[in-house]
């Protein structure tokens, strides 16, 4: 009965948001995007109830094809940039993986996919977000300071340090959201895996602990795959001969 | 046979310029040929969008040519390493860009590159940088003083040849004179082979050298 009651709440929300925002041009992207949400969850939750019945080594398949997913969500936001896709997607399992097993080998969760899926796919979505915001910003201030760049190139300076400081910014500017988020945790709001765990009647030390484990894992994870990206995409806005590419847009 | 500094034989270059919204490619340097010998100075006017700042890229490689030659010591540029090609051909910018730093940090960026210290107060000295200014944040710097800066740090270099894409036009009449002076005497100094860029007929008279107008993409000599 909850469950019923609860997509039925989510139906209803959709559609009065996408009503009002139709005003704002967005109605059909906000219909679509929470038609796609419901069913995607339930898809997942389908899945997870079959991975509950088997061996925890059987949540990896899941994690990784959610790594590709969230790897070419990334890859789109760079432009769709030159070998791109496979970058985008080890370094975004790459680094959600480094961050993932300490849990597991440190004993804080059991090897059950009961833990190693939500856990896995807090730090995927996380990381995907950082990176994505990360290669976004990096491609603006590549467009924006053109003159700079090429002014240390004409000095005959290397490309990778010709961008270093757009790459930083890009970085920088990304991590800021999770940098926030940790300053206002359990200030401005109590967060997912604290209120989950809460809910399940957990001791509230051990869920607040936990919590903030996780959040440190995020940015770690996010500052690690977006370095991996932009230093791999840096070589994409130039060519061999140490040229700024001419601006595509 | 002549031992040319520079040579540009046939060099053309098409660009993408944006019209009503759709990119259109423009030829803008069509089979140019131009020599240059050890320390002379040539002057290249010619209008808006003549394609003038293409051509000083082309030349130290910011930007490729699509066909034809060009050779610096009778050598094809592209056989040189990009980075070690700019440290030869250096190059100032219309619009000054000093980086993050002091200004003492600008002047030994260059040489830093390759591990090397640089005398800064000669450097200095020759650009006209007052002593005080060494230690100062370089964004805070007039734009005068910034173009100054940015001369010292091509120079910083040890370059044989320098390309002036405007360097005068963003500065005040004062400051336009001064750099104008400087670059001058710096270049008898060290034996610099120049390729200026200006907009300026009266810069162009003034500062000497041979005159070449840039026209419907072909370089001419300028007689008035």
């Amino acid at each position: 009965m909850i469950k019923i009651l609860a997509i039925a709440l989510t139906v209803l929300l959709i559609a009065l948001t996408a009503a009002y925002a139709r005003r704002f041009s967005i109605g059909k992207e906000i219909s679509l995007a929470g038609a796609r949400a419901i069913v995607q969850i339930l898809i997942l939750a389908s899945i997870i109830i079959i991975l509950f019945k088997l061996p925890f080594y059987w949540s990896f398949p899941v994690l990784i094809a959610m790594a590709a997913i969230a790897g070419y969500t990334t890859y789109s936001r760079s432009g769709r940039l030159e070998n791109g896709l496979p970058v985008a997607i080890l370094s975004i399992a790459a680094a959600s993986l480094l961050l993932l097993i300490p849990f597991f080998l440190l004993g804080i969760f059991p090897f059950e996919a009961r833990y190693i899926v939500p856990t896995g796919s807090i730090l995927i979505g996380n990381t995907m977000n950082v990176s994505s915001l990360a290669i976004d910003r990096y491609r603006g201030e590549v467009r924006n300071r053109r003159a700079e760049i090429e002014a240390y190139l004409a000095l005959g300076a290397k490309p990778e340090l010709a961008s270093s400081a757009c790459l930083k910014q890009g970085i920088i500017s990304a991590l800021i959201p999770s940098i926030d988020n940790m300053k206002n945790l359990g200030l401005v709001w109590i967060p997912g895996v604290m209120t989950g765990l809460l809910l399940a009647g957990a001791d509230p030390v051990e869920a607040a602990s936990i919590q903030v484990s996780i959040f440190a894992s995020i940015f770690a994870a996010g500052m690690i795959a977006s370095s991996l990206l932009l230093r791999y995409f840096t070589n994409s806005f130039f060519t061999k001969a140490a040229q700024l590419k001419e601006d595509p847009d | 046979m002549d031992n040319f500094h520079l040579e540009l034989k046939n060099v053309s270059k098409a660009v993408l310029r944006k019209v009503n919204n759709t990119r259109v490619k423009t030829q803008i340097l069509s089979n140019i040929d131009l020599n240059v010998r050890k320390g002379d100075l040539v002057s290249i006017m010619g209008a808006s969008g003549s394609g003038k700042s293409t051509l000083l890229r082309l030349i130290n490689r910011l930007s490729e040519r699509d066909s034809g030659d060009i050779l610096l010591n009778g050598k094809d540029i592209r056989y040189y390493d990009p980075m070690v090609l700019r440290r030869k051909v250096g190059m100032m910018f219309q619009v000054p860009v000093v980086f993050k730093g002091s200004v003492r940090d600008n002047l030994a960026f260059g040489m830093k590159l390759w591990g090397k210290d640089v005398d800064i107060q000669t450097l200095s000295r020759d650009a006209g940088i007052s002593e005080n200014l060494l230690d100062a944040d370089a964004k805070h710097l007039s734009v005068g003083e910034k173009q100054r800066v940015c001369m010292a740090r091509a120079l910083a270099n040890q370059p044989e040849v320098l390309l002036l894409d405007e360097p005068t036009s963003a500065l005040d009449a004062a400051s336009a004179e001064r750099i104008e002076k400087l670059l001058l005497r710096l270049k008898l100094e060290k034996d610099l082979t120049m390729l200026w860029v200006t907009h300026e007929k009266d810069q162009a008279r003034r500062i000497g050298g041979t005159r070449l107008i840039l026209r419907d993409g072909r370089l001419e000599e300028d007689h008035d």
